[in-house]
């Protein structure tokens, strides 16, 4: 039976995206991203006396997310190589393809196997980083209680919209080093690629600063193409809009998260045709 | 093929990025090329990027305090702008940066050529105006990240004042400040004297009366009744006739305004 003759199938979807969630929660490697993220949230209040600028509870929570997008992004880009790579490697993904599945069902079930991983991470990492605020921020309230004269002062539902858009990024970057790994040969290759990629979408907009000033026109447009193709990823460091003013703007945090979606959907898409045209 | 699709998917975005984007750069100082530069040198980038800004100029900070203790000036004054450009939200960093820039740095130009007894007044003055320069010129920067912020005025105030001896200027930035939002009560205090010792001693008087009645008795921090006995003081200096003469309540409770 040829892959035409099926039509597109949910659960032949969820099935390799469950396998790859197993797959990846069993690995060394995520256990041991976790717990030094979880080690150094946890510790962040043992560095107090490093935190020069800051108030106290800024700093934990700089802190919590350091220690979430450094991770965070190392997990993602590993495993998300890895686990596509160990199917190449093991035949398994010849076996499977040999079978009627579709190679999207293929790619959107190892990318969403990979996305619940980085899920469980950021979930875990962001309760303990908020369980910490809340412990201290309480113990702070009874040391100083006129500086709490209106209540606690860190707005917790910020802070989880800003791990969940962490989450949604970490989805993007999944989805690119998904894409490179579709037509990349070596797991080595694709973490190297995917790492720099990291650093471009992290300073894209400087890019985007500059092209202005460039004055050959070739170059220029070079510099704003290159703005274009990348995602910016500065988009996503919402942290800092925490305790400004009114605080996280909803309407902007939606705009984030629907960027965000609508890259995955694309780079993703870019990875089943890239990876169509593949030979296994 | 795979290239197409992202600048198109990019290009398509752009609407939906363009305003958030706008927002965001808006509320927070964005990690500038020069930095990364700077760092890139000390290994500290996927630091950077992956959000230990925090931590990362606290420990450049720590290494700071060591190159200042061996008087190493253009190591300290390349290291306290490093912090800064690696996370420019501390006023805590700006504050003691431009401290050691214009106060400390002044003292080691002075030790390296000679020390005190040798080098001229003229060369101490005008090592002091140099690094006066680069703290003022600092502190602007600090204000581009922080604006209207009135402990940073007050810093360059503090410069003005006690190492270009420039009354005149101080007085004009202690005003400046004591009419932010959130400026401690002493800024308009020190303007007043600043304006006694110019012997604009009208000026500081007017000042001071229109000050008084906005002072909380209930702040330690307002020294109500400090100003009050300058203000008799003035009275007494300026031979105000005694049915003149301030009276507590009777003002109006709008704040100072120039002299």
């Amino acid at each position: 039976m040829s892959v035409a003759s099926v039509p597109f199938s949910f659960s032949r979807l969820s099935l390799i995206a469950g396998n790859t969630f197993l797959e990846a929660v069993r690995q060394k490697l995520f256990n041991f991203l976790l717990l030094l993220a979880v080690g150094l949230v946890a510790s962040a209040q043992f560095f107090r006396e490093f935190n020069f600028g800051s108030s106290e509870l800024k700093f934990i929570s700089d802190f919590g997310f350091g220690a979430l997008i450094f991770f965070g992004s190392a997990l993602t880009i590993a495993t998300t190589a890895q686990l596509f790579f160990s199917e190449i490697e093991n035949r398994t993904a010849l076996t499977l393809l040999a079978k009627p599945l579709w190679r999207a069902e293929f790619v959107f079930g190892k990318f969403l196997g990979v996305f619940a991983v980085i899920g469980v991470f950021c979930a875990l990492t962001i309760g303990l980083m908020m369980a910490l605020l809340w412990h201290r921020e309480g113990q702070l309230m009874n040391i100083r209680p006129e500086d709490f004269a209106n209540g606690r002062l860190i707005a917790y539902g910020d802070l989880l919209v800003v791990g969940v858009l962490q989450w949604l990024k970490f989805g993007v970057l999944a989805a690119i080093v998904l894409l490179i790994a579709s037509f990349s040969n070596t797991n080595l290759f694709t973490v190297v690629t995917g790492f720099f990629v990291l650093v471009i979408c992290h300073l894209q907009y400087l890019a985007r600063d500059a092209w202005g000033n460039v004055d050959n026109a070739v170059l220029g447009l070079v510099v704003r193409a290159l703005g274009f193709i990348f995602p910016n990823f500065q988009l996503f460091n919402l942290a800092d809009q925490i305790g400004q003013g009114s605080g996280l703007s909803p309407v902007v945090a939606l705009q984030v998260a629907g960027y965000a979606v609508a890259y995955i959907g694309v780079i993703g898409g870019l990875a089943v045709y890239s990876f169509r045209n593949r030979e296994i | 093929m795979v290239a197409l699709g992202l600048l198109a998917a990019g290009v398509a975005l752009r609407p939906l990025e363009a305003p958030a984007w706008a927002v965001i750069r808006a509320g927070q100082p964005a990690l500038r090329l020069e930095s990364l530069k700077d760092a890139l040198g000390q290994g500290v980038t996927v630091g950077l990027l992956g959000g230990f800004r925090a931590i990362v100029a606290d420990l450049f900070w720590i290494r700071t305090n060591s190159i200042w203790e061996g008087n190493d000036l253009p190591g300290t004054q390349t290291s306290i702008k490093l912090v800064t450009a690696i996370d420019p939200r501390p006023l805590y960093f700006w504050l003691n940066g431009s401290r050691m820039i214009a106060y400390d740095m002044p003292n080691w130009r002075i030790d390296k050529a000679g020390g005190y007894d040798a080098v001229p007044e003229a060369v101490k003055r005008r090592f002091d105006e140099e690094q006066s320069a680069v703290a003022i010129r600092y502190l602007d920067n600090a204000l581009e990240f922080h604006p209207n912020d009135p402990l940073l005025i007050l810093e360059i105030a503090n410069v003005h004042l006690n190492r270009l001896k420039d009354v005149e200027t101080a007085a004009r930035f202690y005003l400046q400040a004591s009419r932010l939002p959130d400026a401690p009560f002493y800024a308009a205090r020190i303007h007043a004297e600043l304006l006694r010792k110019l012997g604009r001693n009208a000026e500081a008087y007017a000042f001071l009366k229109q000050l008084h009645p906005g002072l909380p008795a209930e702040d330690i921090g307002a020294q109500s009744d400090v100003v009050l006995g300058r203000i008799r003081e003035l009275e007494d200096e300026l031979s105000i006739p005694e049915a003149a003469r301030f009276q507590p309540g009777s003002a109006s409770r709008a704040a100072p305004t120039a002299p």
